[in-house]
């Protein structure tokens, strides 16, 4: 069994680029078990042995009140680590090792400190007495900088010491004042004639008691019963009454005074509060005009840079299936199998994989907005805004993520710490228009309404972001109700992104994305290849597909869509782009785009191809968005979100029509 | 001569010191402005205040944003020059 090394640290300490340099590339991106947490495991190699390290959510406490902190938290208090690395942002020295305390409270013995952006504490005019440091605090202390790889062998060879037992630590704990430290023995003595003694350190129960920690009065209540357990709570209101305030709060001042008292003690000169680049930046960048202008500017270069390096790969990689098909094509005799490999299997999944380097490029964008320390702010600019719809700042990044595809804007969503939040979002994401819908809506645009087509694309875009709000309100209402989740969010010093760092995250994510995608839809693109090609092929009006639209033409009848609508929105499910290149098949002319322009102005009115358009946007999530939901939210969100979608494209796309015939009279 | 006031903090001006006293509000909050360096006794400096929108404070060398409705619920002693 390799031994295991746990990294621990606040949000925006350089945790990931530290992980990363103990690691290299040998690193795994799953779940831990139950929840959508990233848990981020990989292989540190020193002296020819291997050690599995485990990167813990980043939290500023170890409370009961997240499912980040609760998971680290009880992965330290299992004793699941052999070593912890506290990582520590060393400019941040107060607040850092609070976390640091409530990891030793819990009697913590096997721990380094990883005394990280060393080099950022410097530049700020902070000096160290490292010796004494350690010292103090009774644990070995290595400065670092992961991000030009200073210190990292030195904290190798110390947390192997560690782990073999060759370095004794010896931790301080906090004190607080008497009132307190008496109340705390009297709960540790109850609590030492239960068997809580062997697994628990109690004085680190007894602190938890204190601050009416849900997770440990539940634990203590299954042990000691309710009647011991009353005493021990209304002992704790009588010192509430002492305080006059919250036991949490005095015993938090009182660990950050004790902190306070360390730091004098190793920290031999102090950072002169001064105006940094970062707080010069953040005068535009959280103004409330300039913020939100700089906002825009941004997210229209990123993109910009992801269609202008994406888009010719995508088309590249399209062509690349559509070759390799027809030469495998070539060597497939049996009729049957070769419509299976070549247009179930590799014309179905190459559509998909074909947007693997635009998926990809969001990554990067996603990561480059969070490592530069951007996406902080963007949620402070558009707080006000989102919430006004229910939604927290936020989740603006996944909606606009989802312009350009809704399987990263999913997988984004997990930046949110709430639940309810998470799930909200999720369920409305599939309503902003991604970009294989781009091709639908500007094509009908285009075909249908040449004089106005920029008015119509837009209209059909404000429409379904509009629809995307409006959901949010009524949902968080009626279905996913719960608590608004406060916001509270630091803004981390700007930095300049390390490459090393965004390309192994985006490529980690994207790895996901492919075998998510992979499985599901190579099971739909055969679905889809069976349905139009059996019993006779899609054309002859005896297909399977085609007997299907048949049966739903009553419905799209209602919003002036004949049963070649409804076919093609079926195997827009696969993509939504296939809903024109079904056209093109039933009418059998192809890719011929010019000559299905003809052809479909023939049989449609303008209204209609609106209708489509629209119907197109809103109905259904293609599927490998309705796998990313499932991955992220569960089966029945990814229920919720397709069946939510597809009965208010339904609705809207009658009112529409109906509206449409009415207007026009 | 320093005048001392007592306000929420969604009642500070861009550019005002203070020190904070007391939190209210929901436990969930309250525990993550704790693990935030934020207890009463902490020095913190407005940085932004442009309503609707967040605060954000300094405290430390750490900036943090505050959504309204829970900087109405964080008492500060204003520090007035």
């Amino acid at each position: 069994m390799k031994k295991v090394i746990a990294l621990a640290g606040n949000p925006n300490v350089g945790k990931t680029t530290l992980f990363n340099a103990l690691t290299g590339l040998r690193q795994h991106v799953g779940n831990w078990p139950g929840v959508t947490v990233e848990k981020k495991e990989g292989i540190m190699k020193y002296k020819g042995r291997e050690f599995l390290v485990v990167d813990l959510p980043g939290t500023y406490s170890l409370t009961a009140h997240s499912v980040d902190e609760l998971i680290a938290r009880n992965f330290i208090l299992n004793g699941n680590a052999d070593v912890i690395v506290d990582v520590v942002d060393s400019s941040c020295l107060m607040r850092n090792l609070f976390l640091t305390m409530e990891i030793l409270e819990m009697g913590v013995k096997n721990i380094v400190i990883a005394l990280n952006k060393i080099d950022l504490a410097e530049k700020k005019g902070i000096t160290f007495n490292f010796k004494k440091m350690e010292k103090v605090l009774g644990i070995p202390v290595v400065p670092t900088n992961a991000k030009d790889g200073t210190g990292i062998e030195d904290l190798k060879r110390k947390i192997v010491a560690v782990a073999d037992g060759r370095i004794t630590v010896n931790p301080v704990v906090p004190v607080y004042d008497d009132i307190i430290e008496r109340e705390i023995s009297h709960i540790s003595e109850i609590l030492k004639e239960t068997a809580l003694a062997e697994r628990y350190n109690l004085r680190w129960l007894a602190i938890k008691l204190l601050t009416r920690d849900e997770e440990v009065i539940k634990l203590v209540l299954s042990h000691l019963g309710h009647e011991k357990m009353d005493e021990i709570l209304h002992h704790i209101g009588e010192l509430e009454e002492h305080y006059k305030k919250s036991l949490d709060i005095i015993i938090a001042n009182q660990k950050y005074e004790f902190i306070d008292n360390l730091i004098h003690q190793f920290v031999t000169h102090f950072a002169e509060q001064k105006e940094t680049l970062t707080d010069q930046l953040d005068r535009i960048l959280t103004h409330p005009v300039y913020g939100m202008l700089s906002l825009l500017a941004i997210f229209y270069f990123l993109f910009k840079f992801v269609f202008t390096v994406g888009t010719p790969l995508q088309e590249s990689l399209d062509s690349f299936f559509g070759v390799l098909g027809d030469n495998i094509g070539r060597y497939i005799v049996n009729d049957t199998l070769r419509g299976l490999i070549v247009d179930g299997i590799i014309g179905g999944v190459g559509s998909v994989l074909s947007f693997f380097p635009l998926v990809f490029l969001l990554f990067v964008a996603m990561s480059l907005l969070e490592d530069s320390g951007y996406m902080a702010r963007a949620a402070v600019v558009m707080e006000r805004i989102m919430r006004k719809f229910n939604l927290p700042g936020k989740s603006f990044i996944p909606m606009v993520l989802a312009f350009g595809c809704n399987v990263p804007a999913v997988m984004a969503t997990r930046a949110l710490d709430d639940e309810r939040d998470r799930i909200l979002t999720m369920i409305i994401n599939p309503l902003v228009p991604c970009s294989a819908r781009m091709v639908v809506i500007t094509f009908l645009a285009g075909v249908f309404f040449e004089r106005h087509k920029a008015l119509v694309a837009i209209s059909i875009y404000a429409i379904s972001l509009g629809l995307a709000l409006i959901s949010a309100l009524i949902l968080s209402r009626f279905v996913i109700k719960g608590e608004e989740s406060p916001f509270i969010i630091e803004l981390p010093d700007y930095l300049i992104p390390s490459w090393k760092s965004v390309v192994i995250h985006s490529w980690e994510r994207s790895k996901e994305f492919l075998k998510k995608a992979g499985t599901v839809i190579l099971a739909g693109a055969v679905a889809i290849w069976y349905l139009s090609n059996y019993p006779q092929p899609v054309g002859t009006g005896l297909s399977y597909a085609e007997i299907i639209g048949r049966a739903l033409e009553p419905v799209t009848k209602l919003m002036g869509l004949d049963w070649k609508a409804a076919v093609s929105l079926i195997f827009g499910i696969i993509a939504k782009e296939n809903v024109i290149a079904t056209y093109g098949v039933i009418y059998g002319i192809g890719g011929n785009e010019e000559a299905l322009g003809v052809l479909m102005r023939q049989a449609m009115s303008p209204l209609q191809a609106f209708v489509l358009s629209l119907v197109t946007t809103l109905y259904l999530p293609c599927i490998a968005t309705i796998a990313a939901i499932r991955a992220e939210g569960g089966t029945k969100w990814a229920l919720v979100a397709s069946l939510y979608n597809l009965i208010l494209a339904t609705v809207i796309g009658i009112l529409v029509y109906h509206l449409g015939l009415f207007i026009m009279g | 001569m320093v005048m001392i006031m007592y306000v929420h903090l969604t009642h500070m001006n861009e550019g005002e010191e203070g020190v904070v006293v007391d939190i209210h509000g929901g436990i969930g909050a309250r525990q993550k402005l704790i693990g935030m360096g934020i207890t009463p006794g902490t020095r913190i400096r407005v940085l932004k205040s442009s309503p609707p929108g967040p605060i954000i404070i300094a405290v430390g060398s750490s900036r943090i944003a505050i959504g309204r409705g829970i900087a109405d619920k964080i008492i500060v002693r204003r520090e007035l020059r």
